[in-house]
């Protein structure tokens, strides 16, 4: 059985002149991840903390294919993201909010679209659909457009969207971001459900609360290297109080005391 | 290859049954058209009709018998009563209230007969005003047969004024006539028609995406780059193709009315079933070559604004070659031009409808354009695993 193994990860981006400038740098790429490892195991939900800009999002767009690294590699289930790209994204379910749902259809036209692209057989998906419908309330929307939905509505559409193919491996960034507390909820239950089901979650978030109720692993990201990696209790006992806020305060301070 | 028709199917899906896309790519192109060119040739036709009704009100002054005759023989005209000053005859030739004057000298047909000197009758009309030149040219007829018969009773023997007969056989083939009209019109209309239906889909299916940030929902899928290419080249084809039909059929109706061909059509049955064949071939060649162009256009722009920028320039050099084509003698059959992009396609058209082609130069366009198509493809492709292209806002 293989987990999600992050290896050596490097990405760097090109600056333009305007951003060059906007950041008032001379140098001509920026390093948004540097030499990043961890592994998510099957079983249990990895927590990547950050601050804005930490490279979170790089890390996930790494992991989901979308972006290729400069060096290093990811394994999803000894599949790499170099060069079995292609499997990588049938094992993944990856939720962020920049990927988008079309305005013109509906939830009912999407699930079914992706499962198509996802090669689910039709009885597979119109259980699957009916169950997680269900669960996240999407049955009364349903046949909505997407445009007419809230913002809330969206982001549970995104989130049985993503799920079409029962992946073993699912990559969540911010996925209770927009919903209100009672599905929120819905979406912390369904994680930990699919933690005993055996599966590997990535759960990147800045909320920390979060973070203390369902992880059972933690590394916290800044400036694209990771600077603390366990347990939970592990990383809240590096603080005297044992408090996890305290450990990611104190950590930003020290990255940014070294930066200066 | 499985979600490419996956891909394909959602693409056809969204534009067929979005009420405002159906209605601005497939009817509205042919109903503005037909509008457009229907309103244009009731406006020619009205005005033609109107020329033909209109009996021009003539000033003569010392108007000869015999001119009189001819005139009454050549057309029909209503005599102004009274006298005119010459001032006052200007004036009302130019406000149109008199369409001809003519001041024939008093002993005009008098000096004629005695032959003592040329007298000199003066015409005044209005060049501005239709009404008053069509007027001048029909007394131009009627003099010109009073001048026939003036010549015809100076000679002795008439008939030496017909010294000779010339007898003239036209060998025109109807066919060839046809077919230069069409020649002269069809590849520019389909030119700028198939590029028109493109680019009312092709920027929104792609750059439309990246702007709304569909498309990177998309690739997270485990879809192939090449399938999601040949997805949205293949459905964009399909739906341009339908649009540029849209905007054949405006131009088909609209032709009786435009042409005022008395509701009868230019007679396409000139051409055989082979004929239509070889050009459905092209057009679809060619609508492939320009979707795949627009497609990397709009694959390379941030924006749907960005990519219609972008295309307009090719549209341009597209339209220009068009028009060259319609105002060039022949076609030309050099291999090289069947080999240019754009270029090569409009004039195997050309070709195809005035029945001068070569299998050779026929060939030679239709697997130079496939090349490029091919060329385009791959480039396309290679943008979509571009993450600097896909997702740079």
């Amino acid at each position: 059985m293989n987990d999600l193994l992050v290896k050596d990860l490097r990405k760097t981006f090109r600056l333009s002149r305007k951003q060059r400038r906007i950041d008032r740098t001379k140098e001509r790429r920026k390093v948004a991840v540097d030499g990043l490892s961890f592994t998510a195991r099957r079983g249990e939900i990895y927590g990547l903390l950050g601050p804005n800009g930490a490279g979170k999002t790089t890390t996930l767009r790494c992991i989901a294919t979308l972006i290729s690294p400069d060096e290093g590699d990811v394994r999803v289930d000894g599949k790499s993201v170099l060069t079995d790209s292609l499997e990588v994204r049938q094992y993944i379910s990856f939720l962020t909010s920049e990927l988008k749902l079309d305005d013109f259809f509906t939830p009912n036209y999407l699930f079914d679209y992706f499962s198509r692209l996802h090669g689910v057989d039709a009885a597979t998906r119109k259980k699957r659909k009916k169950d997680l419908f269900k669960r996240f309330g999407i049955d009364r929307f349903a046949e909505v457009k997407v445009a007419d939905l809230s913002s809330g509505m969206k982001q549970k559409t995104s989130l049985a969207i993503s799920l079409v193919h029962d992946p073993d491996f699912i990559v969540f960034d911010e996925p209770t971001n927009g919903l209100d507390v009672l599905t929120a909820r819905t979406v912390t239950d369904y994680l930990l459900e699919m933690r005993e089901a055996g599966k590997a979650i990535i759960l990147s978030t800045h909320i920390l609360s979060v973070v203390e109720k369902m992880c059972d692993r933690v590394g916290i990201i800044i400036d694209g290297r990771l600077q603390a990696e366990g347990t939970l209790d592990e990383v809240r006992r590096t603080d005297a109080d044992a408090n996890l806020e305290n450990v990611f305060f104190q950590l930003v301070e020290q990255s940014e005391v070294a930066a200066a | 290859m499985k979600n490419l028709w996956v891909i394909f199917k959602k693409e056809i899906y969204r534009v067929v049954t979005d009420k405002r896309l159906v209605l601005g790519v497939f009817i509205l192109p042919g109903l503005s058209i037909f509008l457009i060119y229907t309103i244009i040739g009731t406006a020619i036709g009205g005005q033609m009709d109107e020329e033909q009704a209109h009996v021009p009100t003539l000033y003569v002054e010392n108007l000869p018998g015999e001119v009189e005759a001819h005139l009454d023989a050549h057309m029909d005209y209503t005599l102004q009563e009274g006298t005119i000053e010459e001032e006052a005859l200007r004036e009302k030739i130019r406000e149109e209230e008199l369409d001809l004057a003519v001041i024939f000298p008093e002993d005009f047909a008098e000096r004629i007969d005695s032959r003592e000197g040329i007298p000199e009758a003066t015409v005044f009309y209005n060049q501005g005003s239709n009404h008053s030149s069509n007027a001048y040219n029909n007394f131009n007829q009627a003099m010109g047969a009073y001048h026939e018969n003036i010549i015809m009773d100076r000679l002795d023997d008439p008939s030496d004024y017909h010294p000779y007969e010339l007898g003239t056989v036209n060998l025109v083939d109807e066919r060839n006539v046809v077919a230069q009209g069409f020649a002269m019109l069809m590849p520019m209309l389909i030119i700028i028609f198939l590029f028109v239906g493109v680019m009312n889909i092709g920027p929104d299916a792609i750059a439309g995406e990246k702007e709304r940030g569909t498309i990177a929902t998309l690739l997270v899928t485990p879809t192939r780059r090449t399938e999601i290419a040949l997805g949205k080249v293949l459905s964009i084809a399909l739906l341009s193709f339908a649009s540029a039909l849209s905007s054949f059929i405006g131009i088909l109706l609209s032709l009786p009315q435009l042409m005022q061909f008395d509701d009868t059509l230019p007679d396409i049955s000139i051409y055989g079933i082979g004929d239509f064949a070889v050009l459905l071939l092209v057009l679809i060649i060619t609508v492939f070559f320009i979707v795949a162009l627009v497609s990397i256009i709009s694959t390379y722009a941030k924006s749907v604004k960005e990519a219609t920028t972008l295309i307009m320039p090719f549209y341009f050099i597209a339209m220009i070659i068009g028009i060259m084509n319609s105002f060039g003698t022949d076609v030309n059959q050099s291999l090289l031009a069947h080999l240019a992009p754009i270029y090569g396609p409009i004039n195997l058209l050309a070709g195809i409808l005035t029945f001068e082609y070569s299998l050779v130069n026929f060939f030679a366009t239709v697997l130079s354009t496939l090349v490029y198509t091919s060329l385009f493809v791959v480039l396309l492709n290679r943008m979509f695993s571009d993450e600097r292209i896909m997702f740079t806002r």
